[in-house]
């Protein structure tokens, strides 16, 4: 059994024996899992590559379903309701369950068209009101600045690390409870990784935030708790700087003073 | 003597690979200039002629040019939709068990050789179109449709590779928005492939209007320009696949030259608008 | 009614349409090859093998000619057209690379792929058949090998980009001669890529009518001397189908049917080297 610190706060997601089998595939990807999330909090996912920390992300959003023959199992509870139902309203569910990805991927339309696209499928068609929250969506993702003389031009005018929060900005735009970040500075530069970061810290004001990360120092700077998934499990569940310091498990302490990986 | 094979070697490729300019220099060549007899009797009127009457030494190329653009029209009316919604069936609906076999046959299909689409256009289709239409069923209508079945295999495979080439993280963005599977192909997957879709529509088009032996069986090759499309026409390629081995004069010759210079350059227009403009040639390495 | 709910019967709609035309685009092409392959098999028999033609109303009419007349225009189209087209595309990749004079030969043979083949009929009759003064074997498959060219030269030259430049940089540091990297490194290297693209290609060209209607011409009986005019399926094929003798129609399908599944064979055979190769 995993060791799982009590979370203090309420919680946003919660995860209950839960299990992942992909098309094909023999095996459950994620075997029994149970984990809390924390409500305003930032919960990083770590663990060696092929742990399924990404395969559990793309659950909570059901991103799983695009692609057929792939089963869950068990349950994933958010506002008291389990979201792995099959009749779950999955555009609902992806509204409110946001999701960054481990690239930028602006759309081929220009910036405002970006950040306005999820207001847009929602039906919002009032002018102002859609230029209110795309101003305001970019200043939240702290490219306001950057963006506001050329939101009609073509958002993959931008660099890398621009894009990724222009994708962060479409993201908050329709206002979800949940963020979902799978690695999303993998592919930035050092530069653009810290303004990530630290924009990151300050959304969990505002949404609860869940991060996958390769990186162990990524998650020791900017999550309130952190998770380690081996083999498709949860291995331990505590506060950020308890885990690293003093980890519970034998697992753990082997993993994050690097002696697999 | 390894230097000596070795120019010898790079100089003998270079001349055949020069060769292939020099052929298609030479093919617009000849083709103009068996042309000439025709061009110097006719001049521009050859265009814009609609009496076309080997008898009297008359030659107007106006109805088959009407015939090649009307049936080529019809033929993309009727594909055009019909690929979009195969490719995007094949893109995005269809569970991965039936996309590959359904996709692979459809790309084999493309390669049926096209006389075997006229032949089935003239036993099976020509009789369908007699029953609705009345007349003989051989028409600019029979032509446009089976010209059109002809070239969705190959619209349908190529609109499909252009889509695919948009990226899954691209799609997901979308879905994780909320969007629909309509929402993402019109919003993302269209705008991000338009270019290779645009460039393979009408590279399609290139292909249909010079296509001769799918529509050979059904036009009927009347040269005669009418509004109704039930009956009976012809277009450049129905003519020269009917007369050229006919003609019985230089000029009629000549005349048939004139019409193969024109849809070579017709050809050639439509398809390096394609390739240039819309389907820049994906590089190695690049 | 919300925006979401329309999008989503929208998409409902979109999605039942595009499943529709998917099923009508596809029962076409099934109805055309389920009558190819019922009149096919109907009309074959062993003696479509073994006799040539016949006027029409005789029993005994067979193919053989125009079998034997295929293979001949192919051969011959073949047997210049492969190796020419597999120098001509060596010359892009090994010596021409992104030059001007390569780029260009390039961009003429994409266009020169996708152009009409009646065309080159056109041109062949000028310059063979008016000056001869016949039709002729050679014509047709001076022809059928204009068209395969530049078909040929394009795959070859993707498939021997293909071959990574360490392979090709590693012979060169032995000391061998360019001409025996390629012959010996990047032939080898892309010979399953370069197989397909000639199987392709030879495919691609054993459909071709039009060109072969006023250059090869036809013949209803075995002739074997390609400077007369010769039979071929493809030809036989389009004269048997409009004559308004039953048992000639009959073979006409005989022949659609031998030939599809000659090219049908060409096409699976080039995409399992393809296939072969990449699973590597």
């Amino acid at each position: 059994m995993a060791t799982i610190v009590d979370i203090a706060t309420e919680k946003a997601l919660e995860v209950k024996n839960f299990e992942f089998t992909y098309a094909g595939a023999d095996e459950p990807n994620i075997k029994k899992l149970t984990m809390p999330i924390a409500k305003h909090s930032i919960t990083a996912l770590i663990g060696p590559s092929g742990c399924g920390k990404t395969t559990l992300l793309r659950s909570f959003n059901r991103m799983h379903d695009l692609y057929p023959g792939n089963k869950y199992g068990g349950e994933i509870l958010f506002k008291d309701r389990n979201i792995l139902g099959s009749k779950e309203d999955l555009i609902k569910l992806r509204t409110q369950i946001g999701m960054i990805f481990q690239k930028p991927t602006a759309f081929p339309m220009s910036i405002f068209d970006n950040v306005a696209y999820g207001l847009r499928l929602q039906g919002l068609k009032n002018k102002t009101e859609l230029q209110d929250r795309v101003e305001k969506a970019l200043q939240d993702a702290a490219i306001w600045q950057e963006a506001k003389d050329r939101l009609r031009h073509d958002a993959n005018g931008l660099s890398g690390g621009q894009q990724q929060r222009l994708c962060i900005a479409r993201a908050i735009a329709v206002e979800p409870e949940v963020l979902l970040f799978d690695e999303p500075t993998s592919a930035l530069d050092p530069i653009s990784t810290a303004g990530i970061e630290e924009l990151v810290v300050e959304l969990r004001k505002r949404v609860s935030i869940i991060i996958v990360t390769h990186n162990m120092q990524q998650a020791a700077r900017v999550s309130d708790y952190t998770g380690f998934m081996y083999l498709g499990e949860l291995v331990e569940l505590g506060r950020t700087e308890e885990l690293f310091v003093t980890p519970k498990e034998k697992l753990t302490e082997e993993y994050i003073t690097g002696k697999f990986g | 003597m390894s230097a000596i094979i070795d120019k010898i070697f790079a100089n003998a490729t270079k001349f055949i690979a020069i060769g292939v300019l020099l052929l298609v220099a030479w093919i617009f060549t000849v083709l103009f200039e068996h042309s000439l007899e025709s061009i110097e009797a006719f001049g521009f009127s050859f265009l814009t002629e609609t009496k076309w009457a080997p008898n009297l030494e008359k030659f107007g190329a106006l109805p088959a040019i009407y015939g090649s653009v009307v049936s080529t029209f019809l033929a993309m009316i009727l594909a055009v939709p019909l690929a979009i919604g195969v490719a995007i069936f094949l893109s995005e609906i269809a569970h991965s068990k039936i996309k590959t076999p359904v996709g692979v046959s459809i790309e084999l299909l493309a390669a049926i050789p096209s006389v075997i689409y006229g032949m089935w256009g003239l036993f099976y289709f020509v009789p369908i179109i007699r029953d609705i239409f009345g007349g003989i069923g051989i028409s600019m209508l029979t032509a446009g449709i089976v010209l059109s079945i002809m070239i969705l295999p190959f619209m349908a495979a190529v609109t499909r590779d252009a889509m695919n080439t948009t990226p899954d993280i691209l799609k997901e963005s979308a879905y994780a928005l909320g969007g629909t599977k309509w929402d993402v192909v019109k919003d993302i997957i269209i705008p991000y492939a338009k270019a290779g879709i645009i460039g393979s529509f009408i590279l399609a088009l290139g292909r249909a209007i010079g296509e001769t032996m799918a529509v050979t069986f059904v036009m009927g090759n009347v040269h005669k320009i009418s509004a109704d499309l039930t009956q009976p026409a012809t277009s450049i390629p129905v003519t020269l696949a009917n007369e050229f081995a006919e003609a019985d004069s230089g000029l009629y010759y000549s005349s048939l030259f004139e019409l193969s210079l024109l849809l070579l350059v017709i050809s050639f227009t439509i398809i390096s608008i394609a390739k240039f403009y819309f389907l820049r040639r994906k590089r190695i390495g690049q | 009614m919300t925006h979401t709910q329309k999008r989503i019967i929208t998409n409902k709609i979109v999605m039942f349409l595009s499943t529709l035309s998917a099923l009508v685009g596809i029962s076409f092409l099934l109805w055309i090859l389920s009558i190819l392959v019922i009149n096919g098999i109907d009309a074959l028999s062993m003696t479509i093998f073994t006799n040539g033609g016949a006027p029409p109303g005789n029993e005994n009419g067979g193919l053989k000619h125009a079998l034997i007349g295929q293979l001949m225009l192919f051969a011959y189209a073949s047997l210049f057209g492969v190796p020419l087209g597999i120098l001509a595309g060596t010359y892009l990749s090994e010596y021409g690379l992104k030059s001007k004079l390569a780029e260009t030969i390039r961009d003429i043979s994409d266009i020169m792929m996708s152009a009409p083949s009646i065309v080159i009929g056109a041109f062949v009759y000028a310059i063979v058949v008016a000056p001869s003064g016949q039709f002729s074997g050679w014509a047709g498959s001076i022809a059928l090998m204009i068209i395969m060219l530049p078909i040929i030269l394009r795959t070859t030259d993707d498939m021997l980009q293909l071959v990574p430049s360490t392979l090709r940089e590693a012979a060169f540091a032995l000391g061998a001669p360019k001409y025996k990297v390629i012959i010996q490194v990047v032939y080898r290297g892309a010979k399953a890529g370069v197989l397909t693209g000639v199987l392709l290609g030879v495919a691609r060209v054993a459909g071709e009518t039009a060109p072969l209607l006023f250059t090869s011409f036809n013949d209803n009986f075995l002739n074997t001397d390609m400077s007369q005019p010769m039979a071929s399926l493809t030809v036989t094929m389009y004269n048997y189908a409009t004559s308004p003798y039953e048992d000639w129609q009959k073979l006409g399908w005989a022949a659609a049917f031998i030939l599809s599944m000659f090219i049908l064979t060409l096409n699976i055979l080039g995409r399992l080297f393809l296939l072969k190769k990449r699973g590597k």
